[in-house]
């Protein structure tokens, strides 16, 4: 059988299956949406309170509700990016199906993808709850070439994606005690410019603190998302952002694929793959 | 169970070496040795789960695998499907090595585990076969129409749309050995396939399994704490322990080679019973024999062990007719896998004993 094909077909098994598993929580999708909403309003007011007080410096915050909404849309997408594959492989641990789905002549790099795959199409739809809800209720509108931000979005999340495999690795041989996770998770939103500019860090906490700032890759993606649909700027203004992207990815991609294999096999080699 | 088994598989291959296992030994290893030696920690020593263990089973075969919990029956399964990789030696299915090709074996075995948790509890019976189906391939109508004959040989087709939650062990059982036939495996692993089912399902269950080696030549690779059922169904049955093999043989040369004596009954009716065991025990001074009174009557029991072979029921079946005694019946208890495993396990007590 043609190989896209297979490999299509077990991607959408994995996507159903997860689909139906939501169905059988239905409250839970409700209350997200709900969540979602409230955020936004809640932001909406506060960023009431400054208006006409934006510094001029920060081109991107002129409308600071329009900078925060972008941020937790991108950074929840970011964060699925680089959380749902360590999520996947725990919770089939923890499910005692990951013998049962790595029985089936499935590869790793599917099992990868396919893990994932629902909580992609989950995490578009509620980062397009806040920039939705954000256009409906509270007027926040986007310039510049939805294209070149979704290309900054994908290459972002694909970066992520490389340190997810890496913290799935983890969950793979250690169960628990995963670094990237508290690294990325708690650095992204206080480093990387979600609630507010990069720039204040290295202002307020000096220059060798705001370098945590230029080594998370969220950093760049959320700089050059907001460039693109805030100041409008072109592709050969944000060159610096995607190139800085592009080239975490080449460095990435393959070493996290190594990682994930060899920890696979490690897992195998110690009978441990439904131990959690 | 109204779907023939033959409708359900596909041909496989025909090589005659199905599985073939060498030198396997698996070893499990202590996390983070190296560093608790360098601090000088107590840890415990690595588990030797599998020693040196070789043998072949060819195909169309049902292999039975028999020993005590925590003998390594499991480890040898989940390494034969992949799942474990062995620290020394190899397997193969159908020439596929388990970790070189080990794609290639996935799709050559199904393994039905006796883990329930290999399911998701949350969705049906149907979605998760349907599940399953995908990755092996099969989408679509294909996918259904292969789980419609599996739930259909399995009497699972009322349960189809319950939840794996709601349904009982031995239903989760049957749907497990389902999913391990979902891409006609040419070799199934099967472990406890019988373990939670009623005496009837479990009899349908062993007719299943006969049928698939019988008209599909598939063959079937099983562990069981039921010995009859492995005598009844395993052409080779190997007796594991401590991680190695201690004995490898049909079950019916097993029996005599480890356990060589049987024990005769015979009922008989005679008048005068005391003068007959008298005439015996002049007889028979090398066998213990013991005498009473039947459930009935005038009718008595007489019971003795001999050795495979000897004349012994001759003789007391001579003295019994000269004494103008009535044979209503003979039973013969053979030592059956029960015994022969008792027996390993003894002599092993004994030697750890003495060690």
């Amino acid at each position: 059988m043609n190989a896209v094909l297979m490999f299509a077909r077990r991607v959408w098994a994995f996507v159903v299956r997860d689909w139906r598993l939501e169905l059988s929580y239905r409250m839970q999708f409700f209350l997200r949406v709900l969540s979602i909403l409230i955020v936004v309003t809640t932001l909406f007011f506060i960023s009431k309170i400054f208006t006409g007080f934006t510094d001029p410096r920060f081109a991107q915050w002129r409308d600071p509700l329009a900078a925060w909404l972008t941020g937790l849309a991108v950074l929840n997408y970011f964060m699925t990016g680089f959380s749902s594959l360590a999520n996947a492989i725990r919770q089939e641990q923890m499910q005692g199906t990951l013998e049962s789905v790595l029985m089936t002549p499935i590869s790793v790099p599917t099992v990868i993808v396919a893990s994932s795959a629902w909580d992609f199409v989950q995490a578009t739809f509620f980062s397009f709850l806040y920039i939705f809800f954000g256009w409906l209720f509270f007027n926040v509108h986007y310039r510049g070439s939805f294209l070149l931000a979704l290309a900054f979005l994908v290459l972002t999340t694909l970066v992520l994606a490389c340190l997810g495999i890496l913290s799935a690795s983890f969950a793979m041989v250690f169960k628990r005690g995963d670094p990237f996770g508290v690294f990325l998770g708690t650095g992204a939103a206080l480093f990387s410019g979600v609630f507010f500019p990069t720039q204040l860090v290295s202002e307020y906490a000096g220059h060798g603190i705001a370098l945590v700032s230029r080594i998370l890759p969220p950093t760049y993606g959320l700089d050059g998302i907001r460039r693109v649909l805030i100041e409008g700027q072109g592709v050969a203004e944000v060159r610096g952002p995607l190139l800085t992207l592009l080239g975490f990815l080449v460095v990435l991609l393959p070493f996290s694929l190594w990682v994930f294999k060899r920890a696979v096999r490690r897992a195998k080699r110690d009978g441990s793959l439904i131990q959690y | 169970m109204s779907t023939a088994v033959s409708d359900l598989l596909a041909t496989p291959g025909d090589p005659e070496i199905a599985v073939s296992i060498q030198n396997l030994c698996k070893t499990y290893p202590v996390s983070f040795a190296r560093l608790k030696r360098f601090l000088r920690r107590n840890f415990k020593s690595p588990v030797e789960a599998l020693r040196n263990i070789s043998f072949e089973v060819h195909d169309g075969e049902i292999f039975g695998l028999i020993g005590p919990n925590g003998a390594g029956k499991t480890t040898l399964v989940k390494t034969v499907a992949t799942l474990i990789q062995p620290t020394n030696g190899f397997v193969t299915v159908h020439g596929y090595d388990s970790v070189r090709d080990d794609e290639q074996v996935r799709r050559i075995v199904g393994l039905a585990g006796a883990e329930e948790r290999s399911f998701y509890w949350r969705l049906t019976a149907m979605q998760n076969l349907m599940f399953f189906a995908r990755l092996y391939g099969l989408g679509g109508r294909a996918g259904k129409e292969k789980i419609d004959k599996l739930f259909d040989l399995f009497e699972l087709k009322e349960l189809a749309q319950r939840r794996f939650a709601e349904l009982s062990t031995g239903n989760k059982q049957r749907l497990s050995i389902a999913r391990a036939m979902l891409a006609d495996p040419p070799v199934l692993l099967l472990d406890e396939p019988t373990r939670s089912l009623d005496p009837i399902a479990a009899a349908r269950m062993r007719e299943v399994i006969k049928a698939l080696t019988h008209d599909r030549r598939v063959t079937v690779f099983l562990t069981s704490h039921n010995l009859s059922e492995v005598e009844e169904l395993c052409n080779r049955v190997a007796i594991i322990s401590k991680g190695q093999v201690q004995a490898l043989d049909s079950p019916q040369r097993l029996r005599p080679t480890h356990t060589p004596t049987e024990n005769i009954s015979i009922i008989f009716s005679a008048g005068a019973a005391d003068k007959i065991e008298e005439d015996l025990r002049s007889a028979f001074t090398d066998h213990f024999l013991t005498l009473g009174r039947a459930d009935l009557q005038d009718e008595w029991t007489i019971k003795f062990s001999r050795a495979r072979g000897d004349d012994a029921l001759d003789k007391v079946l001579k003295v019994l007719q000269q004494a103008g005694a009535v044979i209503q019946g003979v039973e013969i208890e053979r030592a059956s896998l029960f015994d022969v495993l008792e027996s390993y396990e003894q002599t092993e007590k004994t030697t750890e004993a003495q060690s």
